[in-house]
């Protein structure tokens, strides 16, 4: 082909055998951050669900309940807010968990076709692809999460002083990184969970629903007390928590601690996982058992 | 330096005594071949075989428990960054994303491999020009054929220069001109640019006189050698029938092998 | 008549106000001088709590005499006058010191007063003897008696002090006084149980509530015709949660705001396009407003959660609540 001789750069020769740079790590991660993004903006379809189905419950579940929350003043709060007001930070952790999973779960699927293989095969290593997808996961989940702030802005769900803008994004990345890194743990241990109808059975709605994002603890402690143990220990409860006190410009330590510790637990099971050498990905049933 | 020379020196593959084993069932059995550079290599057998198996282990998406593989000499267990920035991989299934265009591809795979945005522009579109579609850079992978996808898949494999190329029955589901297209592209990039190519298929007629084979079947190689060293063993002139022999024979053998343990106990 | 009577206690409550005025002395070093405070009656402790304007914590509790409800303060912000219903008098307070001043007769069961925009005199609603009573806050003498309607409540006077607005809960009547004369010039019937009469201060109307009613009735003081009966509804909230008692209008005349008791809001209204632009959550039977001298600040009561929430007026948020004795009833915020 007389293209061959116009073609700059002779391809065997330019990249030899070479060892990675941290320029290097920048644009893989750059790289892999970039394509997420982009294809979450290609898919319309995603985008409006993850913001409809938070709006739902906000304009619906929540304007049916505004009266009937037990009226308290928690902290951060310093008056009474409404129901609205109370569960925002519950449904923006409900955008992360949901894309957590999701974006997780994709690599469930994709692990044999797709993008996943493709992912594998750079020559970074596992850990760092794997870091850098839930990096990507997370900045997709930022750009839903203040898609639904701004939405919430105009329905007057608003923090106090709109620096809570500001301080809430270490909380969001916090609890993203929590949230996808849970939903990569997850991608690699249960097999049963690559339907995600029974993901959404028995992880988003129990995590969700046990949790402080619809009620405050103490009015489920005054409902049941078992229920409240669990809800406090749920680490769905924290990233809520987080969140919510962040939006006020505060930081509840309790929830920061459980939110990186649990995300760095979830985060290490999932490089223990996927890496190939000490991993599950190779004693799973070949290629052939997953067409 | 001494880098360059170990890489002139190693063949583009080398598969020594590798076995895999999904639960019981040994997918690949001390599989042992290798890739020269400079050349065709066709992988033969039947679906089933271990041809993407053996894929994956030199992929790396599993490591291999036994045995070793090495890219250009350098080991996939012990230099995993060298052995995959050395390889280019078109894999069976689909992996361009329908919803972006064809230049974000390329420019995504190009950073997975490290290489900053103006050069991997720049290499995109070399490459894309290479195999005919620098045309259709903008356009989304989905208004391709499927033929132009294979190709883009190819271009994508090369964008960053590697020593071996593996295309794992990259024709499947073409049509005969497409099917052409492609192997007559992989072959001029052999002559051209002097890379190994391992190219795994169940289709014989893709398979010419000068070629490498090596034949797989139930997770073992049967035969490592030339297109007339399978002809003498299978017995036949027309390599399809050469090979459907080669395989019968082995399963009949198996099947004594079998039939005589079973006896004995 | 029993406003002349002194208190049954007053050692102890002398005891008690005169150590609350070294507390008080003590904390006016602390603070910023100029800090404004806020004087929240509290119904069932029969006491006042004062709040600091700038830190929102309370910084005093005055023992007040029995079941204190209705509050005000002097022009110049120097004296707090609380009708304390059980004792059947007006007690008058120091602001800056806490310390009791004297005491003014007022008929039996004050609930609500309005002072003249002069200062002087004060005129006081007697919720059992359906009279208002004039009180010379100089003298202590009794000006006047009017009969109103049953049980008067709500005291609302014009800002050139003309016109005094009485309503009679049981009546259902906002009566309209010459206060040259002291007789009445007209009853204009408005809904079930009025409570509170305001003027906007260019004194074309006169806002009344009707608590259960659950309506405000805007009446145009010249004709006495009512020119727009105000109706609210919450999204979530009962109608018959909804029972308007408070309302202020601001200086400017251009925003009102009604308490709407157990709706636990407060209701945001243009007093020129009577549109409602904002329901405020407060706590719980919030109950009568105040504005902050600069009204920047709205002070309102809530009488079931026993705390006062504050609202910025500029942007229309509910920024704090403070916990207040139990059952505040009104509010007063001086400079």
């Amino acid at each position: 082909m007389s293209l061959v001789d116009r073609a700059p750069a002779p391809l065997s020769e330019p990249l030899p055998a070479r060892d990675v740079t941290f320029g290097g790590y920048l644009v893989c991660m750059g790289g892999i951050v970039w394509r997420e993004s982009l294809r979450f903006v290609h898919q319309r379809g995603r985008f409006l669900s993850a913001l409809v189905r938070p709006l739902v419950w906000l304009f619906i579940f929540a304007a049916g309940f505004r009266a009937t929350l037990g009226v308290s003043i928690i902290p951060p709060y310093e008056t009474y807010v409404l129901y609205e007001v109370y569960i925002a930070p519950g449904l923006i952790a409900m955008i992360q968990l949901f894309n957590g999973l999701q974006s997780s779960l994709s690599m469930v699927y994709d692990r044999e076709v797709g993008a996943m293989r493709i992912l594998l095969v750079s020559p970074y290593p596992r850990w760092f692809l794997l870091v850098s997808k839930l990096v990507a996961g997370v900045a997709v989940s930022l750009l839903q999460a203040y898609a639904f702030l701004a939405v919430a802005y105009f329905w007057e769900v608003q923090p106090d002083s709109l620096w809570g803008y500001l301080t809430v994004l270490p909380a969001l990345i916090l609890s993203g990184l929590m949230l996808g890194a849970m939903g990569l743990a997850m991608s690699s241990i249960f097999k049963q969970l690559e339907n995600f109808a029974s993901v959404m059975n028995f992880v988003i709605f129990p995590m969700f629903f046990a949790s402080s994002a619809l009620y405050p603890l103490w009015r489920i402690q005054q409902a049941n007390v078992l229920l409240w143990h669990i809800c406090s220990y749920n680490p769905f409860t924290h990233a809520v928590e987080l969140i919510r006190f962040a939006l006020y410009g505060q930081v509840e330590w309790t929830s920061l601690a459980v939110v990186s510790g649990f995300g760095a637990a979830c985060l290490l099971a999932a490089i223990y996982a996927y890496d190939p050498s000490a991993g599950l990905t190779g004693r799973r049933g070949g290629p052939d058992a997953a067409k | 330096m001494s880098e360059i020379a170990v890489e002139t020196r190693a063949p583009a593959l080398r598969v020594s005594g590798v076995t895999h084993a999904f639960g019981a069932k040994k997918a690949l059995d001390d599989v042992s071949l290798t890739a020269p550079s400079g050349a065709f290599t066709a992988l033969l057998g039947l679906n089933g075989a271990g041809k993407t198996t053996l894929f994956s282990l030199i992929t790396r998406l599993y490591e291999n428990r036994s045995g070793a593989i090495s890219v250009l000499g350098h080991d996939v267990r012990q230099q995993p960054t060298r052995a995959l920035s050395r390889l280019g991989v078109v894999f069976q299934s689909r992996t361009l994303d329908l919803e972006l265009s064809v230049l974000q591809n390329l420019l995504y795979h190009a950073a997975l491999h490290g290489i900053g945005r103006s050069e991997a522009r720049r290499r995109s579109l070399a490459v894309l020009e290479r195999v005919g579609l620098a045309a259709r850079a903008k356009e989304k992978v989905r208004a391709l054929s499927g033929g132009q996808m294979r190709r883009v898949e190819i271009a994508r494999a090369l964008l960053h220069g590697p020593g071996l190329l593996l295309l794992d029955e990259p024709t499947v589901g073409l049509d005969i001109g497409s099917r052409r297209a492609i192997l007559d592209e992989v072959r001029r990039l052999i002559d051209d640019d002097g890379i190994g190519v391992l190219w795994a298929t169940h289709l014989v007629d893709e398979i010419e006189a000068a070629d490498r084979v090596v034949v797989v079947h139930k997770g073992r190689v049967l035969l490592e050698g030339r297109v007339d060293d399978l002809r003498a063993r299978g017995g036949s002139e027309d390599v399809g029938t050469a090979f459907m022999a080669a395989v019968a024979e082995t399963d009949r053998r198996d099947k004594a092998a079998e039939h005589k343990t079973d006896t004995a106990a | 008549m029993t406003t002349d009577a002194p208190p049954r206690r007053p050692s102890r409550t002398a005891r008690l106000l005169s150590a609350s005025a070294a507390a008080a002395a003590l904390l006016a070093f602390a603070g910023p001088a100029s800090a404004e405070k806020i004087f929240v009656s509290n119904e069932r402790d029969h006491t006042m709590s004062v709040v600091d304007g700038a830190t929102l914590k309370v910084v005093e509790t005055i023992k007040t005499g029995r079941r204190p409800r209705g509050i005000t303060a002097s022009p110049d912000g120097k004296l707090i006058y609380v009708c304390t219903s059980d004792d059947n008098r007006v007690e008058v307070y120091d602001s800056a010191t806490h310390k009791l001043v004297k005491t003014l007769p007022s008929g039996p069961d004050p609930e609500l007063f309005v002072l003249h925009p002069s200062g002087n005199p004060l005129y006081i609603a007697n919720e059992d003897d359906n009279m208002v009573t004039i009180v010379d806050v100089n003298t202590g003498q009794k000006l006047a008696e009017v009969p109103v309607g049953v049980e008067p409540e709500g005291m609302g006077i014009s800002p050139d002090g003309k016109t005094l607005v009485n309503t009679s809960e049981t009546t259902s009547m906002a009566h309209f006084i010459d206060t040259a004369t002291n007789q009445i010039v007209e009853n204009v019937v408005v809904d079930s149980r009025p409570r509170v009469a305001e003027f906007r201060s260019d004194n074309k109307q006169v806002w009344v509530s009707a608590e259960v009613g659950g309506t405000v009735s805007v009446i145009d003081p010249a004709t006495h015709q009512i020119v727009k009966k105000l109706t609210f509804e919450i999204p979530g909230v009962t109608a018959e949660a909804i029972q308007p008692v408070g309302v202020k209008i601001t200086k400017d005349g251009k925003t009102a705001f009604v308490a709407l008791g157990p709706a636990n809001r407060v209701a945001v209204v243009d007093t020129e396009t009577f549109a409602i632009k904002k329901y405020l959550l407060v706590g719980q039977r919030v109950w009568q407003l105040a504005f902050s001298p600069d009204e920047s600040r709205l002070y309102t009561t809530n009488g079931n959660s026993n705390d006062i929430s504050i609202v910025d007026v500029a942007s229309d948020k509910v920024t704090k609540s403070v916990t207040v004795g139990r059952s505040p009833w009104g509010a007063v915020a001086v400079p």
